[in-house]
């Protein structure tokens, strides 16, 4: 595309862990002066990639060539030396240091740490419009203030070449506009930018180039204007993407969960669930929609015995559930995907298999005798390990170390653990990528057609309407409507949940 | 958030100035309130030569352990194990200066053991992880008992000397100010308001001065240069505030950690050079007697800055001069600063609508100034702690918008942050 050499041009590389192939086959040339991004999913190998480029690790096999020049790169310092410089997607600041002592920590032989290096700082600033004051303190600044003072840090030691590891991933959306238009004037003083992310979108509006990293290698590079945003995302899960769907039904009549009457009352004694009764059968997948904040997530506390009731029953097949506590509910077979893994699925800083003990502490394989059986929660963790396809190299690392995706795999894994009849799935595909979201869906389908019965809860409307068998709706506590997922679209279901056109429910 | 970054003004090097006005006025005002109380109470101890020349020994080995606190905790590592550099540091200028015959050598060989110190604990912490804490509390066990069967390898044998103190060591000149004794005592003399007591103040800090006070004083602005003006100095602080940042842009943090300690624990030898050898005429077990955790706590008092770091160790100082010379009544008069200092904080706190705080200072404030008018004297064993009371009030009230390195006290592991 241009006749001068490429900035960047990798071949071949591979990189391997114990146990994991994180890069294999890596092809890749980086025109100067351009915006190149590299996509793909959570876990494909960017990061990897973008460590062996900034000399934070080796390759195992493969070339490294900046400017046409084949180069080593043991360290960060030599990446640097070579014109390369890394913006982290974690900041690299000190808070209680100026921005001028950031900037110069390390490279203090460049213009000193005093007037030379303020003068340097601002020139700097004003010739790619950062807009970076070198003697503030770091903790003033905002999250795009840092952001701008990280560029600017690398360009204080002379790089070229820019790399960006999930920029975005911080920002909120007025920031990302700017920081768009600081890559842009970048470019335009003769900088490379490599710019790492998922957010396709942005990447179709920023990049010149597009590189596409799927399972550790190489699989496509596209100029944004050939390509749609879906196009990018197939490409990156290298099939079709994944569609919500049901075949057959397998709704039978035989109740699981029945509701009947349930009013919940806030702290001020408002009802935020009011009057809800509802069955849920065997092999059914209920849908609640609503607009966040309605009372889902209250509704679930109540079935999970989180909440108190101030009146109703809850019933899972005869037993009558009210008044139990959240453990015996569970040991009586309801399984809990919940909307925030952090706060409520795991332990993050805990070993996998201890986080599979979590809420099955009373019953085997963790259990013998009364107390925990090690060795049968951590076989039994290495089954979900496989069947589930967490990725992960071992069960012995944290559950932090895991992306979002694969965390949400665990848990998917633990709560269909141990034959539950209910399941109550709230957000079970948010924040995972689309490989681990087709894998919950497949997970969802095959517990249905085993007589599960699912309480299914989502912000995704597509997923709503095609992972259910029933429809409800959710508005102000109370269920306000019904909705067939056979006919109904995404848009009249929005409209629903906002309360207008309720003469329009089935 | 960008309205905010317009909002507050950026600190330009007026903020420096405005921060030095405020201390010559802090200071100023203490001095004439110091002066006041002298006039209401009669007790010239409060601000004679005398007093000021013992706050100044006395306040050069806190000093001395809170700027060793200081460098080590700028560069991340809590040093608790002063306490333990300073007596190796008192045992090591009696051995140097003892056997040599020469004072300077042994201020080398308490530098030196400070410094040995100073690298148990960079090892413990910086190489193997351990907690700084209990690394630091294990010195202070450790260093009484290798002290001690140093001594009664070494010193038994000889006149004077034991197992638990060393023989009489040879000692510094001392050196004052010409011109300047003879003509401040007499001013001194006359106990004009404000003259006598500037007299007192000059004469106390200009004569008879021992070079480790020169060098303790002279210390200050050094560290201050040093760690804040100098690549060195910002590594360092680098490396307390944040070190995968600084390790990311190629800063060694270990060998970083390693200087800091190390340097840490020479300063605190200093301090125990000049207990041996300045403030007493020779070793003894049990000399630095908590210096090193009072220096700890000037340290924090002063911010982790040096500047303010001098000013706590200086207040320390000062209390225990006071005790020393004035007695059960000069403390006694501190009493009425004290309590109408704490009446003055309810007022203020009372402006900023901070009722509850105001009500216990008032309160508190009431009962002392009660104290104060109902009583002549202190209890004698309440005068001879008022140093470690003052360390106490004085980290209650201080230790509320104090900022401590970021990364202070925290375990660090290369490569920790990939």
């Amino acid at each position: 595309m241009s006749t001068t050499e490429p900035a960047v041009e990798l071949h071949g590389i591979t990189k391997r862990f114990p146990g994991v192939v994180a890069n294999h086959d890596i092809d890749i040339e980086v025109a100067a002066g351009t915006v190149h991004a590299i996509v793909g999913e959570n876990g494909a190998g960017k990061s990897t990639l973008m460590k062996i480029l900034y000399g934070m690790q080796r390759p195992d096999e493969g070339t490294i060539k900046v400017d046409g020049v084949e180069v080593a790169l043991h360290s960060p310092s030599d990446a640097i030396a070579r014109g390369i410089g890394m913006v982290h997607q974690h900041f690299m600041l000190a808070d209680n240091l100026s921005v001028l002592e950031n900037v110069v920590l390390g490279a203090e032989r460049l213009h000193g740490i005093g007037g030379k290096a303020r003068r340097r700082i601002e020139e700097i600033s004003h010739q790619y419009g950062l807009g970076v004051e070198p003697d503030r303190l770091v903790e003033q600044l905002g999250v795009g203030a840092r952001q701008r003072v990280e560029i600017l840090k690398v360009l204080y030691r002379g790089a070229k070449i820019l790399i960006l590891d999930e920029p975005t991933a911080v920002l909120v959306p007025q920031e990302v506009e700017e920081l768009f238009g600081n890559l842009r004037d970048l470019k335009r003083e003769g900088l490379t930018v490599i710019f790492i992310s998922h957010k396709l979108d942005e990447v179709l509006s920023v990049a010149d180039t597009i590189t596409v990293i799927r399972r550790g290698t190489t699989v496509d590079t596209v100029r944004p204007g050939d390509v749609t945003a879906r196009q990018l995302a197939e490409l990156m899960v290298g099939s079709e993407l994944p569609v919500p769907e049901l075949r057959e039904s397998t709704v039978t009549d035989v109740p699981v969960l029945t509701m009947d009457g349930v009013t919940v009352r806030d702290a001020t004694g408002r009802a935020v669930v009011d009057d809800v009764s509802l069955t849920i059968h065997e092999g059914e997948i209920l849908g609640i929609a609503g607009v966040e904040g309605n009372g889902q997530a209250e509704l679930v506390e109540a079935i999970m015995g989180m909440l108190p009731l101030a009146a109703g029953v809850v019933r899972l097949g005869d037993t009558d559930l009210t008044g139990m506590a959240t453990r015996r509910r569970r040991e009586a077979g309801i399984g809990f995907i919940p909307e925030d893994r952090h706060r409520h699925g795991l332990l993050l800083e805990s070993p996998l298999w201890e986080n599979r003990i979590l809420g099955h502490q009373t019953r085997p394989p963790n259990v013998k005798g009364g107390l925990i059986d090690r060795q049968g929660a951590r076989n039994d963790t290495e089954r979900i390990v496989r069947d589930y396809d967490v990725r992960t190299p071992n069960i012995d690392v944290t559950a932090a170390s895991l992306s979002g995706g694969n965390q949400q795999k665990l848990i998917v894994g633990r709560e269909m653990s141990g034959d539950p009849k209910l399941l109550i799935a709230a957000h079970p595909t948010r924040g995972v990528d689309v490989g681990a979201q087709s894998a919950i869906w497949d997970h969802l389908r095959h517990a249905r057609a085993e007589g599960l019965a699912v309480l299914l809860i989502s912000a995704d409307l597509d997923e709503l309407i095609g992972m259910s068998d029933t429809l409800r709706v959710i508005l102000r506590g109370r269920l306000v409507g019904e909705a067939d997922p056979a006919t109904i679209t995404p848009d009249q279901l929005g409209s629903l949940m906002t309360g207008a056109g309720e003469e329009s429910a089935a | 958030m960008i309205e905010q970054e317009i909002r507050t003004p950026a600190p330009r090097t007026g903020d420096r100035e405005r921060r030095r006005t405020r201390m010559l006025a802090v200071g100023g005002g203490i001095f004439i309130a110091l002066i006041l109380l002298r006039l209401i109470t009669g007790e010239s101890d409060i601000t004679s030569s005398g007093t000021m020349g013992a706050t100044l020994a006395l306040a050069v080995p806190i000093g001395m352990a809170a700027l060793g606190g200081m460098w080590s905790e700028r560069s991340g590592v809590v040093n608790i194990g002063l306490e333990g550099m300073m007596t190796f540091g008192t045992w090591g200028a009696a051995f140097a200066s003892y056997f040599s015959g020469n004072p300077w050598l042994g201020l080398l060989g308490g530098i030196v053991a400070g410094a040995v110190g100073g690298l148990l604990h960079a090892v413990a912490t910086v190489t193997f992880g351990v907690d700084h804490i209990v690394s630091g509390v294990a010195l202070n066990i450790l260093a009484p008992g290798v002290t001690r069967y140093l001594s009664d390898l070494l010193f038994t044998d000889e006149k004077g000397g034991g197992a638990t103190q060393s023989p009489p060591l040879p000692s510094f000149p001392t050196w004052s100010v010409p011109g300047v004794g003879k003509p401040l005592g007499s001013l001194e003399k006359h106990h004009w308001i404000l003259i006598s007591d500037l007299a007192g103040l000059v004469r106390g800090v200009l004569t008879n001065l021992s070079p480790i006070t020169l060098l303790g004083i002279l210390l200050v602005p050094v560290s201050y240069y040093l760690l804040w003006h100098t690549a060195f100095g910002l590594r360092l602080r680098s490396c307390g505030e944040n070190p995968v940042a600084a390790e990311s842009l190629g800063v060694k943090v270990y060998r970083m950690k390693y200087s800091a300690v190390v340097i840490s624990g020479a300063l605190a030898g200093i301090g125990g050079v000049f207990l041996a050898m300045v403030a007493s005429s020779n070793y003894q077990e049990g000399q630095v007697n908590g210096r090193g955790y009072i220096g700890l706590a000037a340290m924090i008092f002063g911010n982790w800055r040096p500047g303010m770091v001098a000013g706590g160790a200086g207040l320390f100082g000062y209390t225990d001069a006071l005790q020393l010379r004035g007695g059960a009544g000069a403390v006694h008069a501190m009493l009425l600063l004290i309590g109408i200092g704490l009446l003055a904080l309810a007022v203020w706190r009372g402006y900023r609508r901070r009722v509850v705080a105001a009500a216990v200072s008032a309160v508190v404030g009431a009962g002392v100034l009660v104290w104060f008018f109902l009583t002549d004297a202190l209890p004698r064993e309440i005068v001879t702690y008022s140093p470690h009371i003052t360390t106490l009030l004085v980290l209650a009230f201080a230790a509320q918008r104090l900022r401590m390195p970021a990364a202070d006290g925290m375990r660090y592991r290369r490569g920790g942050g990939h």
